[in-house]
Protein backbone atom coordinates (compact mmCIF):
# COMPACT_ATOMS: atom_id res chain seq x y z
CA UNK A 1 0.00 0.00 0.00
CA UNK A 2 1.45 3.58 -0.71
CA UNK A 3 2.12 6.09 1.60
CA UNK A 4 -1.21 8.11 -0.53
CA UNK A 5 -3.21 5.62 -0.41
CA UNK A 6 -2.69 4.89 2.96
CA UNK A 7 -3.29 8.54 4.33
CA UNK A 8 -6.33 8.12 1.87
CA UNK A 9 -7.57 5.09 4.47
CA UNK A 10 -6.85 6.93 7.54
CA UNK A 11 -8.82 9.88 6.10
CA UNK A 12 -12.15 8.04 5.32
CA UNK A 13 -12.42 6.60 8.44
CA UNK A 14 -11.33 9.52 10.75
CA UNK A 15 -14.02 10.89 12.77
CA UNK A 16 -14.77 14.28 12.03
CA UNK A 17 -15.86 16.74 14.67
CA UNK A 18 -19.00 19.15 13.34
CA UNK A 19 -20.12 22.35 14.97
CA UNK A 20 -23.75 23.82 14.38
CA UNK A 21 -25.02 26.74 15.76
CA UNK A 22 -28.79 26.40 16.72
CA UNK A 23 -29.62 29.56 17.03
CA UNK A 24 -33.04 30.82 15.79
CA UNK A 25 -33.06 27.08 14.17
CA UNK A 26 -35.72 24.63 14.26
CA UNK A 27 -34.63 21.80 16.22
CA UNK A 28 -36.81 19.33 14.01
CA UNK A 29 -35.79 20.85 11.11
CA UNK A 30 -32.17 20.57 11.99
CA UNK A 31 -32.23 17.17 13.60
CA UNK A 32 -33.52 15.83 10.46
CA UNK A 33 -29.72 17.00 9.04
CA UNK A 34 -27.90 16.80 12.22
CA UNK A 35 -29.02 12.94 11.64
CA UNK A 36 -26.86 12.13 8.42
CA UNK A 37 -23.70 13.51 9.73
CA UNK A 38 -24.07 12.22 13.20
CA UNK A 39 -24.60 8.54 11.78
CA UNK A 40 -22.10 9.12 8.32
CA UNK A 41 -25.23 9.21 6.34
CA UNK A 42 -23.51 11.80 4.17
CA UNK A 43 -20.27 9.46 3.66
CA UNK A 44 -20.25 7.13 0.18
CA UNK A 45 -18.84 4.49 2.12
CA UNK A 46 -22.00 4.62 4.82
CA UNK A 47 -22.96 1.29 5.63
CA UNK A 48 -25.56 0.31 8.78
CA UNK A 49 -22.41 -1.63 10.26
CA UNK A 50 -19.46 0.23 9.18
CA UNK A 51 -19.45 2.24 12.03
CA UNK A 52 -18.57 5.43 10.06
CA UNK A 53 -20.71 8.58 11.79
CA UNK A 54 -18.92 11.52 12.84
CA UNK A 55 -19.17 13.90 16.20
CA UNK A 56 -21.60 16.81 16.18
CA UNK A 57 -21.40 19.89 18.58
CA UNK A 58 -24.43 21.96 18.86
CA UNK A 59 -24.04 25.33 20.72
CA UNK A 60 -26.76 28.10 21.16
CA UNK A 61 -29.18 25.49 22.38
CA UNK A 62 -31.03 27.66 24.58
CA UNK A 63 -32.21 29.68 21.41
CA UNK A 64 -33.62 27.50 19.19
CA UNK A 65 -36.86 28.90 17.60
CA UNK A 66 -40.14 26.98 17.23
CA UNK A 67 -42.80 28.12 14.71
CA UNK A 68 -46.21 29.88 15.53
CA UNK A 69 -47.20 29.05 19.25
CA UNK A 70 -45.55 25.78 18.94
CA UNK A 71 -43.81 26.66 22.51
CA UNK A 72 -47.42 26.49 24.37
CA UNK A 73 -49.02 23.77 22.11
CA UNK A 74 -46.17 21.55 22.07
CA UNK A 75 -46.52 18.37 24.80
CA UNK A 76 -43.71 16.01 25.98
CA UNK A 77 -45.65 13.22 27.74
CA UNK A 78 -43.51 10.98 30.47
CA UNK A 79 -44.78 8.27 32.35
CA UNK A 80 -43.03 6.89 35.47
CA UNK A 81 -44.38 3.38 35.47
CA UNK A 82 -46.62 4.06 39.04
CA UNK A 83 -50.49 4.69 39.06
CA UNK A 84 -51.20 8.31 38.28
CA UNK A 85 -47.41 8.47 37.20
CA UNK A 86 -48.32 10.56 34.05
CA UNK A 87 -47.02 13.26 33.86
CA UNK A 88 -47.46 16.21 30.09
CA UNK A 89 -44.56 19.16 30.19
CA UNK A 90 -45.29 21.78 27.95
CA UNK A 91 -42.38 22.44 25.42
CA UNK A 92 -41.35 26.12 26.74
CA UNK A 93 -41.50 24.25 30.48
CA UNK A 94 -39.16 21.52 29.40
CA UNK A 95 -36.75 24.01 27.55
CA UNK A 96 -36.66 26.20 30.85
CA UNK A 97 -35.67 22.73 33.12
CA UNK A 98 -33.25 21.90 30.68
CA UNK A 99 -32.43 24.28 27.30
CA UNK A 100 -31.10 21.50 25.47
CA UNK A 101 -33.26 18.82 25.88
CA UNK A 102 -35.69 19.58 23.41
CA UNK A 103 -32.68 19.37 20.55
CA UNK A 104 -31.75 16.07 21.74
CA UNK A 105 -35.40 14.13 22.26
CA UNK A 106 -35.61 15.37 18.58
CA UNK A 107 -32.81 14.06 17.28
CA UNK A 108 -33.09 10.85 19.46
CA UNK A 109 -36.69 10.33 18.03
CA UNK A 110 -35.08 11.06 14.09
CA UNK A 111 -33.53 7.81 13.86
CA UNK A 112 -34.65 4.29 13.71
CA UNK A 113 -34.99 2.45 17.45
CA UNK A 114 -31.93 -0.25 16.94
CA UNK A 115 -28.86 -1.12 19.06
CA UNK A 116 -26.94 1.70 17.49
CA UNK A 117 -29.08 4.34 18.79
CA UNK A 118 -27.00 5.12 21.67
CA UNK A 119 -24.30 4.89 20.75
CA UNK A 120 -24.76 7.95 18.18
CA UNK A 121 -26.20 9.32 20.88
CA UNK A 122 -23.10 9.64 22.11
CA UNK A 123 -21.63 11.22 19.53
CA UNK A 124 -23.70 14.65 19.70
CA UNK A 125 -22.47 17.16 22.00
CA UNK A 126 -25.36 19.70 23.11
CA UNK A 127 -24.17 23.00 24.68
CA UNK A 128 -27.27 25.65 26.01
CA UNK A 129 -24.53 28.36 24.66
CA UNK A 130 -21.43 29.55 22.93
CA UNK A 131 -18.89 28.08 26.39
CA UNK A 132 -17.99 24.85 24.94
CA UNK A 133 -14.54 23.21 26.72
CA UNK A 134 -11.42 23.83 25.00
CA UNK A 135 -10.90 19.58 24.66
CA UNK A 136 -13.68 19.81 22.49
CA UNK A 137 -13.77 23.19 20.61
CA UNK A 138 -9.81 21.74 19.34
CA UNK A 139 -10.91 19.09 17.78
CA UNK A 140 -13.27 20.71 15.47
CA UNK A 141 -12.76 20.69 11.39
CA UNK A 142 -16.20 21.56 10.27
CA UNK A 143 -19.55 24.04 10.25
CA UNK A 144 -22.80 22.84 9.16
CA UNK A 145 -24.43 25.57 7.28
CA UNK A 146 -27.42 26.73 9.23
CA UNK A 147 -31.17 26.17 7.45
CA UNK A 148 -33.07 29.27 8.02
CA UNK A 149 -31.12 32.79 7.99
CA UNK A 150 -30.56 33.91 11.59
CA UNK A 151 -33.41 37.09 12.14
CA UNK A 152 -31.48 40.71 12.94
CA UNK A 153 -33.86 42.98 15.25
CA UNK A 154 -34.54 46.79 14.15
CA UNK A 155 -32.61 48.08 17.65
CA UNK A 156 -29.91 46.01 16.38
CA UNK A 157 -29.54 48.14 13.40
CA UNK A 158 -27.86 51.21 13.51
CA UNK A 159 -29.75 54.47 13.68
CA UNK A 160 -27.94 55.67 9.86
CA UNK A 161 -29.10 52.39 8.59
CA UNK A 162 -32.52 52.47 9.51
CA UNK A 163 -32.71 56.34 8.34
CA UNK A 164 -30.83 55.11 4.86
CA UNK A 165 -32.96 52.45 4.11
CA UNK A 166 -35.49 52.77 0.79
CA UNK A 167 -38.12 53.66 1.60
CA UNK A 168 -41.53 52.98 0.09
CA UNK A 169 -43.91 54.95 1.36
CA UNK A 170 -43.73 58.66 1.97
CA UNK A 171 -45.73 60.80 5.03
CA UNK A 172 -49.10 63.01 4.01
CA UNK A 173 -48.02 66.63 3.44
CA UNK A 174 -50.35 67.71 6.20
CA UNK A 175 -48.56 64.27 8.56
CA UNK A 176 -47.95 65.00 12.30
CA UNK A 177 -45.42 63.04 12.89
CA UNK A 178 -45.37 60.62 16.44
CA UNK B 1 -38.74 63.92 17.35
CA UNK B 2 -35.27 64.49 16.58
CA UNK B 3 -35.56 66.05 13.19
CA UNK B 4 -36.57 69.50 14.01
CA UNK B 5 -35.36 71.68 11.63
CA UNK B 6 -35.74 75.13 13.07
CA UNK B 7 -38.59 76.77 10.59
CA UNK B 8 -41.61 78.96 11.05
CA UNK B 9 -42.77 78.51 14.06
CA UNK B 10 -46.34 78.69 14.64
CA UNK B 11 -47.69 79.83 18.18
CA UNK B 12 -50.97 78.60 18.68
CA UNK B 13 -51.93 79.89 21.79
CA UNK B 14 -50.68 79.97 25.67
CA UNK B 15 -53.65 78.57 27.18
CA UNK B 16 -55.05 75.28 27.19
CA UNK B 17 -58.79 75.59 26.41
CA UNK B 18 -57.34 76.41 22.81
CA UNK B 19 -56.27 72.56 22.63
CA UNK B 20 -59.39 71.51 21.15
CA UNK B 21 -58.74 73.93 18.03
CA UNK B 22 -55.52 72.84 17.69
CA UNK B 23 -55.88 69.91 15.07
CA UNK B 24 -57.88 72.19 12.93
CA UNK B 25 -55.41 75.04 13.28
CA UNK B 26 -52.42 73.16 12.17
CA UNK B 27 -54.07 71.72 9.15
CA UNK B 28 -54.69 74.60 7.53
CA UNK B 29 -50.93 76.47 8.13
CA UNK B 30 -48.44 75.78 5.11
CA UNK B 31 -48.93 72.44 3.27
CA UNK B 32 -45.25 71.76 1.82
CA UNK B 33 -44.08 70.46 5.44
CA UNK B 34 -44.91 67.70 7.89
CA UNK B 35 -45.70 69.17 11.19
CA UNK B 36 -44.73 68.37 14.64
CA UNK B 37 -46.98 69.30 17.93
CA UNK B 38 -44.66 70.37 20.50
CA UNK B 39 -45.93 71.91 24.60
CA UNK B 40 -43.65 73.91 26.29
CA UNK B 41 -44.95 74.93 29.77
CA UNK B 42 -43.38 77.98 30.79
CA UNK B 43 -44.74 78.83 34.07
CA UNK B 44 -48.59 79.21 33.96
CA UNK B 45 -48.15 79.76 30.50
CA UNK B 46 -48.40 76.47 27.86
CA UNK B 47 -47.47 77.26 24.36
CA UNK B 48 -48.34 74.75 22.04
CA UNK B 49 -46.34 74.92 18.49
CA UNK B 50 -46.75 73.15 15.49
CA UNK B 51 -43.07 73.07 14.06
CA UNK B 52 -42.75 72.51 10.39
CA UNK B 53 -40.05 70.65 9.04
CA UNK B 54 -39.27 68.41 5.36
CA UNK B 55 -39.48 64.82 5.29
CA UNK B 56 -37.07 62.61 6.20
CA UNK B 57 -38.12 60.22 4.06
CA UNK B 58 -37.55 62.41 1.32
CA UNK B 59 -34.09 61.45 -0.60
CA UNK B 60 -34.58 57.96 0.29
CA UNK B 61 -38.14 57.27 -1.34
CA UNK B 62 -38.28 54.22 -3.95
CA UNK B 63 -40.07 55.59 -7.23
CA UNK B 64 -43.54 54.51 -7.93
CA UNK B 65 -43.05 53.09 -11.29
CA UNK B 66 -46.29 51.96 -12.03
CA UNK B 67 -48.35 55.31 -10.55
CA UNK B 68 -51.67 53.38 -11.01
CA UNK B 69 -50.71 50.27 -8.16
CA UNK B 70 -49.95 50.81 -4.29
CA UNK B 71 -45.99 50.85 -3.66
CA UNK B 72 -46.09 47.35 -2.37
CA UNK B 73 -47.80 45.90 -5.72
CA UNK B 74 -45.54 48.23 -8.04
CA UNK B 75 -41.73 47.22 -6.28
CA UNK B 76 -42.93 43.46 -7.07
CA UNK B 77 -41.25 42.54 -3.20
CA UNK B 78 -42.02 39.80 -1.11
CA UNK B 79 -41.70 41.20 1.81
CA UNK B 80 -41.29 38.56 4.91
CA UNK B 81 -42.32 38.91 8.46
CA UNK B 82 -38.21 38.86 9.13
CA UNK B 83 -37.54 42.13 7.03
CA UNK B 84 -38.19 44.77 9.77
CA UNK B 85 -36.49 47.78 7.93
CA UNK B 86 -39.70 47.76 5.67
CA UNK B 87 -42.03 47.16 8.10
CA UNK B 88 -40.85 49.72 10.74
CA UNK B 89 -42.11 52.00 7.91
CA UNK B 90 -45.45 50.99 8.13
CA UNK B 91 -45.51 51.29 11.82
CA UNK B 92 -45.85 54.57 14.07
CA UNK B 93 -43.24 55.12 17.07
CA UNK B 94 -45.60 53.05 19.55
CA UNK B 95 -45.93 49.71 17.17
CA UNK B 96 -49.31 50.50 15.98
CA UNK B 97 -49.71 50.56 11.81
CA UNK B 98 -50.76 53.64 10.23
CA UNK B 99 -54.31 53.45 8.56
CA UNK B 100 -54.63 52.96 5.07
CA UNK B 101 -55.40 56.51 3.78
CA UNK B 102 -51.78 57.33 4.72
CA UNK B 103 -49.99 54.84 3.85
CA UNK B 104 -52.30 54.51 0.45
CA UNK B 105 -51.59 50.35 -0.13
CA UNK B 106 -54.45 48.95 -1.31
CA UNK B 107 -57.00 46.63 0.67
CA UNK B 108 -55.03 43.14 0.44
CA UNK B 109 -51.13 44.56 0.82
CA UNK B 110 -52.48 47.12 3.93
CA UNK B 111 -53.90 43.18 5.18
CA UNK B 112 -50.89 41.38 4.76
CA UNK B 113 -48.89 44.53 6.25
CA UNK B 114 -50.39 44.64 9.42
CA UNK B 115 -50.51 41.05 9.68
CA UNK B 116 -46.51 41.01 9.07
CA UNK B 117 -46.16 43.79 11.70
CA UNK B 118 -48.42 41.34 14.25
CA UNK B 119 -45.58 38.32 13.17
CA UNK B 120 -42.74 40.91 14.02
CA UNK B 121 -44.10 41.87 16.88
CA UNK B 122 -44.16 38.55 18.68
CA UNK B 123 -41.21 37.17 17.26
CA UNK B 124 -39.74 40.26 19.17
CA UNK B 125 -37.65 42.24 16.08
CA UNK B 126 -39.13 45.53 16.61
CA UNK B 127 -39.49 45.83 20.33
CA UNK B 128 -38.27 49.00 19.83
CA UNK B 129 -41.52 50.56 18.37
CA UNK B 130 -43.80 49.37 21.38
CA UNK B 131 -45.98 51.56 23.35
CA UNK B 132 -44.06 53.12 26.61
CA UNK B 133 -44.67 51.02 29.05
CA UNK B 134 -43.67 48.05 27.46
CA UNK B 135 -40.36 46.09 28.72
CA UNK B 136 -38.80 46.13 25.11
CA UNK B 137 -36.54 42.91 25.57
CA UNK B 138 -38.33 40.08 24.64
CA UNK B 139 -36.39 37.98 26.83
CA UNK B 140 -38.11 39.96 29.80
CA UNK B 141 -41.76 38.31 28.46
CA UNK B 142 -43.65 36.08 30.42
CA UNK B 143 -43.92 32.29 29.73
CA UNK B 144 -43.91 31.21 26.86
CA UNK B 145 -43.19 34.15 25.01
CA UNK B 146 -39.73 35.12 26.13
CA UNK B 147 -38.71 32.44 23.40
CA UNK B 148 -37.67 32.63 20.09
CA UNK B 149 -40.50 31.97 17.36
CA UNK B 150 -40.73 32.66 13.80
CA UNK B 151 -44.16 32.64 11.29
CA UNK B 152 -44.94 31.15 8.21
CA UNK B 153 -45.94 33.81 5.79
CA UNK B 154 -48.42 31.48 4.20
CA UNK B 155 -50.58 31.48 6.68
CA UNK B 156 -51.70 34.79 6.09
CA UNK B 157 -55.43 34.47 4.89
CA UNK B 158 -56.32 37.00 2.22
CA UNK B 159 -58.50 37.14 -0.69
ZN1 LIG C 1 -51.44 46.93 -4.09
Amino acid sequence: MSALKRVQQWATFARIWHIYDATWQNPFESAALLKKYLMGLHKPIYHPLADCGDHVVVINCSEIALPGDEWKKRVYFHHTGYPGGASWTLAWELHKKNPTLILKKAIYHNMRGNLQRRYTMERLHLFPNESVPDEVMKNISNQIRQIRPVPKRLDHYTEDEVKEFPKLIDYPKDYIIR
Amino acid sequence: MQFIRATTNVVLSNSSFLKLNLVKTIWTSKPSYLKEVREIEKGSELIVQGVNYPSPRENYLLKNTNASVCPICSSGLDIKHTDVLILSQFVRSDGCVLPRRITGLCRRQQKRVSSLVAMAQKAGLMSNLTPANSKKDPKKRRGWKKYNKYFDESTIKLK
